[in-house]
């Protein structure tokens, strides 16, 4: 090539311009003195889980927005949120909440189960405290500094059941549910609760081969026939899918395709039962669905529904109608309510440090002295109680009717169930 | 009983996937010595530029599909135009690393214009499933099917008979030669690269209608080369025979095997036919076997 | 390599010597000396970039080995690494055992296993045995998740390292481990070529059927390629395991391998300082690129919907290495190679 040395020399010019640009912002930013609060949230907004990923964070962020312009901030200090994409990404993770404790962050927040897995050893080792609404049993059993927004997979499981045996189940005997689960903490929180509980509630579970092991899938599978031929060949009263929408979608529409929807009945965990699911899927395939979720839905008259309509309105319209919204929306509330309780117990000058004696006083000064905290009603009331890191126990089931999430069931209390004293969990 | 019928049928359809993925690989194996590592994204940027024709552009299909097969045959012409050809004589290490490279910056790309990563076509192909005896099979996966075969027929056609065709197989075997009797060799590259793109586009767009459009395609593309080295380097015939095998040892395997081992055994069943192939018999059922020299 | 001019060789010891003038040493020491103080003036932060760093070169110079001097395509790299990673994981946590056995054993796994997946290399070469790999990484991480004794799809969690009483706990003690290691890796490396085994690889590499003709054994050299190149990759997964204190089978994905392959590549392949470079421009660039452009893309571009900045930093890797394949194939060592030249022979150089 004749002219590749300029070639080359452009192309070096061109990087070392975009390289050196953020460097000079965040030099700007970082100089800045103003008295701010740091959190540090993590959503998966590109990726396997995008589909829950976007809208979390576009509520995160506007619900912060709220906060600081409309209240003012928390008691007259501003929320800086540090808002990273976690790609759904089990690698990336890692990093980013080490970046968010040099950051000086004061706590950080997920959107999922599995991305506070992949993060939670490194926050537990520094003490650095981690609030996540789409939990799993395993992140907090044994119960060190992560805490869970909402009820967690298990508990969907144990609700859903209650529900069946109470409400749809007519027959005799003990009804038949197989788990179609997806392989990382999402659905192993399912199989933990049914594999301590079916027995005390009066169910069988199909298991596949051996006691403990459920059908799976990957996030990303397109086609789950196979698995489900074989579930169809035991004779299922009841399927549930432990999952997230793309996946769940795919499954439905198999399920609808061998026959078998809607002959049984399929619920759904709470990571999967959002308007995504009707979109991927399509209306007609996922009529009558059930599905746990730990908040209120679209439209419902609770006291903060109205600002929150308003912002989703105002500013990102195409997430109308997705409850993961509120879900995010919800958390940022929380995360401004545990701020508040850190900065009249322990103050603000510990705050502004930005290290682990900071993230101590968030943590017991803060997060642990959660009473009551209702949340705008857009959830079941916030409170710690020693021994169990899951700050909210309510939980409801809803119903796909002609292609919109309703038909609520009355609010039900998870109670704590001690995973750690079987032996078979967390292995 | 019943199962055994749904996992082969299941596993052919699965497995028809495959091959029409393979043949693009085959397509610029047997043109151009170069192996296309990046196919699985190429189908997977051909997928969302279809869904963003149907859905955010809201054209209707017989305007959409047309501009799809452009756009493939443009992104092949780009891929060969800008990326192969300065690397023409390099050693093989190079042409797979400059593959595998367009495959990342293609994957960027798609996460940057298309951030939301998981989406569904509008549905085009019908809901109700054929029954054949006690299993059933979708309509997509029928079309899939006849898709192939039809795309496998022309390629075999074209190869044979077309002038174009005949050349890409004498480029394949002795680049110099063609170049001494007036063949533009990088024109063959060109329309070997853009028919490539135009096979990965129509089984994008089949394969999206199927599963939707995720990063699995990617994986899908992956699982693609066990059909290739199953069936054989630069053989079309052989991409045709060892996609059903494949898919078939998937579904079969998955089925039966999955209770006594882990869940999940159906995802390594491909990669694990690529082991014992290579140990076995190399250049695949119909694949050319390489004789070296000093 | 080329010498200053004045320097003459008068025996065996001298010609063969890497290091040949009293310059060359100063230098030498100098860097090493500056290497060592990092820690009393860098952040936490930087120190675990550099740590990173140190983890990467430590399997890059394995697969540089592997690739570079022997010849055999491998991209699948960060299989290895996890097997090295999950092994020293599984001796530290389930069995109890001390860092350095973790260490060892991560190794001599790593490598067993890289002598298993690489058997085909003997009947295949060139893209067939890249597909075999690729395999290997897909089955590899396949068999983690799966496995119980892995932790499955939950992971594993890994303690601290430590060699007696000495716990490394934080950034710069581990940051004195990594690079005591990575130095002797790369002193190794460069050995290497020097020695009997390292003459038989440059010749497998350049025509591995006459180098069979002329009596080298392709099934023992081959091998050997591999379990070299799989034991650096170990150990460099044990360091990483107990770095990050967290193991999922997401972390040594397909990707990884392939940013292990352009790191060698850009670096210049074949050469000891080839891969130094690579890792240290790759990572420096992931890190300007998460840290720094893509929060700051996604803050001043906020009318575009969210998230759309993380497709920039796989379009930037994308296209450099791309890039670099076209314009300067032989990677950053040889340019470093001509500024040397240029600075010895000024002002003369052109």
């Amino acid at each position: 090539m004749k002219n590749k040395k300029l070639v080359i020399m452009v192309i070096i010019c061109l990087a070392l311009i975009v390289a050196v640009l953020p460097l000079f912002s965040a030099c700007g930013t970082k100089a800045q003195p103003g008295q701010v609060l740091k959190v540090g949230i993590i959503t998966p907004t590109t990726g396997a889980a995008a589909e829950k990923g976007a809208p979390m964070g576009d509520a995160n962020l506007d619900a912060i927005e709220y906060i600081n312009t409309e209240l003012g901030g928390v008691d007259g200090y501003k929320i800086e949120a540090v808002w990273r994409d976690s790609n759904y990404d089990a690698a990336k993770v890692a990093t980013i909440v080490k970046n968010l404790m040099d950051e000086g962050c004061l706590l950080f927040t997920t959107s999922s189960s599995k991305e506070m897995q992949a993060a939670m050893e490194i926050a537990n080792r520094a003490e650095f405290p981690g609030l996540v609404c789409f939990n799993a049993p395993s992140l907090h059993r044994p119960p060190q500094h992560v805490y869970g927004q909402t009820p967690d997979y298990g508990d969907d499981w144990i609700a859903f059941t209650n529900l069946y045996l109470k409400n749809i189940w007519k027959g005799s005997g003990k009804p038949k549910m197989a788990l179609l689960l997806l392989s990382n903490p999402t659905g192993y929180g399912a199989r933990d609760a049914a594999r301590a509980y079916a027995d005390k509630l009066g169910i069988e579970i199909l298991w596949d081969g051996q006691v403990g092991k459920a059908f799976e899938h990957a996030a990303t599978t397109t086609s789950e026939t196979e698995a489900l031929t074989r579930i169809k060949a035991m004779n299922p009263d009841v399927l549930y899918i432990s999952s997230t929408p793309a996946p769940t979608a795919v499954i439905i529409k198999n399920a609808s395709e061998l026959g078998m929807y809607p002959k049984i009945t399929i619920g759904c965990g709470h990571a999967s039962f959002t308007k995504k699911l009707i979109d991927i899927a399509g209306v007609d395939i996922v009529d009558g669905v059930y599905g746990a979720f730990p908040t209120v839905m679209w439209g419902e008259n609770v006291p903060g529904m109205a600002k929150m309509t308003e912002y989703l309105q105002k500013k990102h319209p195409k997430d109308a109608d997705n409850m993961d919204y509120i879900t995010a929306w919800a958390q940022s509330l929380v995360v401004a309510e545990i701020l508040k309780n850190a900065i009249k117990n322990a103050g603000y000058d510990v705050l502004a440090k930005g290290n682990v004696d900071s993230w101590r006083a968030v943590e017991t000064k803060g997060i642990q002295k959660l009473k009551g905290y209702d949340v705008g009603g857009l959830q079941g009331a916030v409170s710690y109680t020693p021994g169990d890191n899951r700050l909210t126990k309510f939980n409801r089931i809803y119903q796909i009717v002609n292609g919109k999430i309703s038909n609520p069931s009355a609010w039900t209390e998870a109670s704590l169930v001690k995973y750690e004293e079987f032996d078979w969990f967390g292995k | 009983m019943a199962e055994l019928l749904q996992f082969i049928i299941t596993g052919i359809s699965v497995g028809m996937v495959y091959a029409l993925i393979a043949l693009g690989f085959a397509l610029i194996w047997k043109s151009s010595s170069v192996a296309n590592l990046a196919l699985g994204q190429i189908v997977l940027v051909s997928s969302w530029f279809t869904y963003s024709m149907l859905v955010q552009a809201k054209l209707p299909v017989y305007i959409a599909f047309p501009l799809v097969i452009l756009f493939a045959l443009f992104l092949g012409w780009v891929i060969e135009r800008f990326a192969l050809r300065p690397l023409i004589a390099q050693p093989i290490l190079s042409l797979i690393t400059v593959t595998l490279g367009i495959g990342y910056f293609i994957e960027g790309v798609i996460t940057f214009i298309w951030p939301w990563s998981v989406d569904a076509l509008p549905r085009l192909f019908p809901k109700e499933v054929v029954h054949i005896g006690p299993a059933v099979i979708s309509q997509e996966y029928l079309w899939v099917i006849g898709i192939c075969l039809i795309v496998f027929i022309l390629l075999t056609l074209f190869f044979r008979y077309h002038r174009m065709g005949i050349a890409m197989r004498a480029t394949a075997d002795d680049q110099m030669a063609v170049q001494a009797c007036g063949i533009p060799v990088t024109r063959v590259f060109s329309t070997s690269w853009m028919f490539a793109c135009v096979v990965a586009a129509i089984g994008g767009i089949l394969i999206s209608s199927i599963g939707g459009i995720t990063n699995g395609l990617v994986e899908t593309g992956l699982k693609a080369f066990s059909v290739v080295i199953l069936g054989g380097l630069d053989s079309f015939v052989g991409a045709i025979i060892a996609g059903p095998i494949i898919g078939l040892c998937e579904s079969l395997g998955g089925g039966y095997l999955t209770q006594f081992l882990w869940s999940g055994v159906r995802d390594i069943i491909p990669f694990i036919i690529i082991i014992i192939v290579m140990v076995i018999k190399p250049y695949g059922l119909f694949g050319e076997k390489r004789i070296e020299r000093i | 390599m080329s010498l200053p001019c004045g320097i003459r060789n008068y025996n065996y010891a001298e010609d063969m010597a890497i290091i040949r003038t009293k310059t060359h040493w100063a230098l030498l020491i100098a860097f090493l000396i500056i290497i060592f103080t990092m820690p009393l003036y860098f952040s936490n932060y930087w120190l675990g970039v550099f740590n990173l760093i140190g983890i990467t070169l430590i399997a890059a110079i394995g697969l540089n080995i592997l690739v570079g001097y022997c010849g055999q395509l491998s991209i699948g790299h960060a299989g290895f690494i996890a097997v090295g990673a999950y092994t020293a994981a599984i001796l530290t946590n389930r069995l109890e055992m001390p860092f350095l056995v973790g260490l060892i054993g991560a190794g001599l796994v790593s490598g067993f296993i890289g002598i298993i997946f690489g058997l085909p290399s003997v009947r295949v070469k060139g893209f067939y045995l890249a597909i075999t790999t690729i395999a290997a990484q897909f089955i590899i991480v396949w068999v983690i998740n799966h496995w119980s004794l892995t932790g499955g799809f939950n992971g594993i969690k890994v303690p601290y390292a430590s060699i007696g009483d000495l716990v490394f706990r934080s950034e710069s003690s581990q940051f004195y481990l990594i690079i005591t290691i990575a130095a002797l890796c790369v002193f190794f490396a460069k050995n290497l070529t020097r020695t009997k085994v390292g003459r038989a690889f440059i010749a497998i590499r350049d025509n591995d059927l006459a180098a069979e003709v002329m009596g080298i054994s392709l099934l023992y050299y081959k091998l050997l390629a591999f379990f070299i190149g799989c034991f650096f990759a170990g150990i460099a997964g044990a360091l990483l395991a107990h770095w990050i204190g967290f193991l999922n089978a997401e972390q040594f994905s397909f990707t990884e391998s392939i940013l292990y392959i352009g790191m060698i590549i850009i670096g210049g392949l074949g050469t000891t300082i080839g891969p130094i470079f690579g890792v240290v421009f790759i990572r420096i660039l992931q890190q300007v690129l998460t840290v720094n452009l893509v929060p700051f893309l996604e803050n001043t571009f906020t009318m575009l919907p969210a998230g759309f900045a993380t497709g920039v930093t796989p379009m930037l890797f994308g296209l450099v290495i791309v890039l670099f394949l076209i314009l300067e194939p032989r990677g950053i060592a040889h340019r470093w190679g001509l500024f040397k030249s240029a600075y010895r022979l000024w002002p003369f150089s052109y």
